[in-house]
């Protein structure tokens, strides 16, 4: 069911209501609850392939907010006979969980999408409410053929939809409620809500309330600035109101009420940002247009896929996995031999000598003579073995280094970092990265030792201070005025850092700077950098994962202007991209050769298309979670993934044998390839797609519980290393460059 | 097809060992195999001026223990400490 938040009134029962509810019971609000991401959701969490962190909704209310009890409640509406059962979402919210026959697009609850059933009489209406910025989705599968309508509205901010019924039907009423035929079944145990479809090809909100109404506090909901939900004078007034009514009266004439509350309480979520929205539609529905004129392979390579399918036999529409089994093309036959297994290898010298010294770390005396790139392995293997100390640490920083690379300074205390640094010879240092390094970096250790003197680190060419949750604009500043040749910088999860940083940086760093790194920067306003993006002349690595003032409009801005040179754009969570920021990326990136795209779930299979026939030099792309078709995927990879390296279709649910027999035919290059959570590849589609790659050295099947010993002891590729069965080791496989492992 | 090579340290020690052995290095096994009649390849002789005769040692006791455990026997194969940091560099010049 959606889910509205108003204002808390108590409820007559005067107990919070259980999170689950057998599928009778009408289910009532829910109670708020902080949960950890992925607790409840359908599949799963994403699996340790996603590297971005999420941050816990807990740390996402915004300013003010936490004060103001915003509640929630749910209602369903069930048929018993509808094995349904809610999940509760992460931020609190109920989800039904999908009957057979519906799909939805195909977003994981934590990426803040609930998924509401409202069953009736064989219709199953499927609304996906997704918080603030992000897409509500409602798709009607109507088995009676009624309203086979498939409807996308985009929601900049929350209560967006009811908002959209508002301005389409202002003179109907404020909420619109949808009416599903034949749901005036009303069991006496269950109070069900009869709906009035005002108007029929509309009907995508819907106000639900459950007659005990509780309302409990959600104090991590995250919501944009701009809503103002300050109505509680408002709220409490027609609550109590309600709250009589609803107190009073039995099943009839609570429909009548619940509309009532419904038509007072909409106005309170009419609220949008009404430039973005029309912009928004409009950039849309052009993109619609544009993409069916389009006549390139892409759409060609898509149209054959289409013909093929439609002579195939297929199920009430969707081809279930036994189905794709029997109709599918892939012939691959595992191979019979035993005794084709590959002899063991024995760990290379290089590997035991450094498992030898990671043990005796303190007993080494000296790092001298020792290259930088084995430095930094040593490094690596110490931090993860949590034995890196100062000692290690003062090894390191002796002499002239020309490479300090601590990828996790958590263990640091300040002093230490002032001691090792008061006097370290930085004048030949050229990568510096002191990654999580929040405890040891406020500002005023700065100027005593990394910025002691100007032009201190002359040669500084790589700055990695990702974690460092106590720098400032102030220390920042004070650091990159030392080091004048930054081409790389990365100034991850620094929440402290706003945009002043940025506009230092590219006054100082302007003509040099190649590579910006601003994930997770919460204080970082998109809006307020883009002047001081567009100066970065040479900018060709930009990552913004996890900001939630990435929108269409300010990229567009943006790669309109320093399209040319972008070599990687990273955009992973940034919910509030569509298709039309696709669009815009590829035809202003032509060399673009790295794009992740995981979680920017509101894109569609016209992204697909426009990458196709846009960047045609794409070594490494990342999807999570969008909803793309097989068909399209195969098409795109035919069209222009023979240059794909690593390709990432993690949880994009509907990748099956036409996306296999592309990436056989098309990817030598491919070394790296994860297909977790794809539960339509069989045994022979990844069986084929392994024998054909012959680069491939990395397959991801988490989640692919399809998958039997078929397809794990019969591929005949005896390099690639196969990731996420059961419970086979792969932490060490969470390198960064796992090709090069 | 030589059958055994010679590999001499800095100190100029010989080690003659199986060429399979050997070639459980990849530095070593291109220095053997690559074409363009270079002496290492005729001779079947490769000197390291830069890895003492303890290391070099050790390094041909690696050899022989690598084709021991892809022969089946897996064992574990002890470094003494005080050599690991000069093996350790070593090994990744040999691409060992």
């Amino acid at each position: 069911m959606t889910m509205l938040r108003s204002r808390e009134i108590s409820s007559a029962s005067g107990k919070p209501r259980p999170k689950r509810q057998s599928s009778d019971i009408i289910q009532p609000s829910t109670p708020a609850r902080k949960q950890e991401p992925g607790a409840h959701s359908l599949d799963g969490s994403s699996p340790p392939t996603n590297t971005f962190r999420r941050r816990s909704p807990c740390l996402e209310s915004l300013n003010g907010f936490t004060d103001k009890e915003v509640s929630i409640s749910v209602c369903s509406k069930r048929k018993s006979n509808v094995g349904e059962r809610f999940l509760s979402l992460r931020s609190g919210k109920k989800v039904a969980k999908r009957c057979d026959g519906i799909e939805a697009s195909g977003s994981e609850i934590d990426t803040r999408k609930s998924d509401v059933d409202l069953g009736s009489e064989g219709k199953k209406v499927c609304v996906d409410l997704v918080e603030e910025e992000t897409n509500i989705v409602s798709k009607e599968l109507d088995n009676s053929g009624d309203n086979a309508l498939v409807r996308r509205i985009v929601n900049e901010e929350k209560g967006k939809t009811v908002m959209d019924e508002v301005e389409d039907s202002c003179q109907v009423k404020d909420v619109e409620m949808k009416c599903v035929e034949g749901c005036e079944k009303l069991s006496s145990s269950v109070s069900r809500r009869k709906y009035t479809r005002e108007e029929k090809a509309k009907g995508i909100q819907v106000v639900n309330l459950s007659p005990p109404i509780t309302r409990v506090g959600v104090e991590e909901m995250e919501i944009d600035n701009s809503i103002d939900i300050q109505n509680p004078p408002e709220a409490s007034v027609t609550e109590s109101a309600v709250n009589d009514a609803l107190n009073q009266n039995g099943n009839g004439s609570r429909n009548q009420h619940f509309r009532d509350f419904a038509e007072k309480n909409a106005s309170r979520f009419a609220r949008f940002d009404a430039e973005m929205e029309e912009e928004e539609e409009l950039s849309d529905e052009e993109v619609e247009q544009q993409v069916e004129d389009w006549p390139g392979p892409f759409s060609t390579a898509m149209k054959i896929m289409k013909d093929r399918e439609e002579n195939t036999i297929l199920h009430d529409g969707i081809p279930f996995s036994s189905d794709i089994e029997r109709t599918s093309p892939i012939i691959w036959a595992p191979r019979r031999s035993d005794s084709f297994t590959s002899p063991p290898r024995a760990p290379s010298l290089q590997e035991l000598s450094m498992r030898v010294l990671v043990k005796n770390a303190d007993a080494i005396t000296s790092l001298d003579y020792v290259p930088d790139a084995l430095r930094v392995k040593l490094c690596q293997l110490l931090c993860d073995s949590r034995r890196m100390d100062v000692h290690f640490l003062d090894l390191l920083v002796r002499g002239s280094p020309t490479g300090i690379c601590v990828p996790d300074c958590s263990w640091l205390t300040e002093e230490q970092f002032t001691q090792c640094f008061n006097n370290c010879d930085t004048s030949n240092l050229m990568v510096l990265q002191l990654d999580q390094c929040g405890r040891c970096m406020p500002d005023y250790v700065l100027p005593s030792t990394l910025a002691r003197s100007p032009k201190n680190l002359p040669m500084l060419s790589s700055l990695s201070l990702s974690g460092a949750c106590r720098l400032s604009d102030v220390g920042l500043r004070a650091l990159v005025s030392v080091a004048p040749a930054i081409t790389s910088i990365n100034l991850s999860q620094c929440s402290l850092l706003t945009s002043s940083s940025i506009d230092m940086l590219s006054d100082s760093l302007g003509s040099v700077l190649r590579e910006l790194y601003l994930n997770e920067c919460q204080s970082i306003d998109l809006n307020l950098i883009l002047t001081a993006l567009k100066k970065f002349e040479k900018l060709e690595v930009l990552s913004l994962v996890d900001l939630p003032s990435v929108r269409g409009r300010l990229l567009r801005e943006f790669v309109t202007a320093r399209g040319e040179a972008l070599k990687q754009l990273i955009l992973t969570y940034s919910v509030k991209l569509t298709d039309s920021s696709v669009k815009d990326i590829s035809e202003n990136c032509p060399n673009l050769s790295v794009l992740d795209l995981a979680n920017v779930c509101k894109l569609t299979d016209c992204s697909l298309g426009y990458l196709a026939n846009g960047c045609q030099a794409l070594e490494k792309l990342i999807f999570c979670r969008n909803s793309f078709s097989d068909e399209a995927v195969a098409a795109f990879v035919e069209t222009s993934g023979g240059s794909l390296v690593e390709l990432s279709l993690n949880n994009v649910k509907k990748v099956g044998h036409n996306t296999a027999l592309a990436l056989a035919k098309l990817s030598e290059k491919l070394q790296i390839l994860d297909v977790s959570w794809c539960r339509d590849m069989s045994d022979n589609a990844l069986g084929y797609i392994v024998d054909s790659c012959s680069s491939l050295k990395v397959l991801k099947v988490f989640g692919c519980t399809q998958i039997t010993d078929a397809f794990v002891r019969g591929h005949s590729n005896p390099n690639v290393k196969i990731l996420g069965l059961k419970m086979d080791p792969f932490l060490d496989q969470l390198t960064k460059n796992l090709a090069d492992s | 097809m030589r059958e055994t090579v010679k590999l001499i340290s800095m100190d100029g020690f010989e080690f003659v060992i199986d060429r399979e052995a050997a070639m459980v290095s990849q530095t070593i096994r291109s220095m053997l195999t690559s074409p363009g009649g270079f002496s290492e390849s005729k001779d079947g002789v490769v000197t390291f001026p830069d890895i003492s005769t303890t290391i070099l040692e050790k390094i041909c006791q690696y050899f022989y223990w690598s084709l021991q455990y892809s022969r089946g026997k897996e064992t574990e194969f002890h470094i003494e400490p005080e050599l690991t940091l000069e093996l350790m560099m070593a090994a990744n010049y040999l691409h060992t």
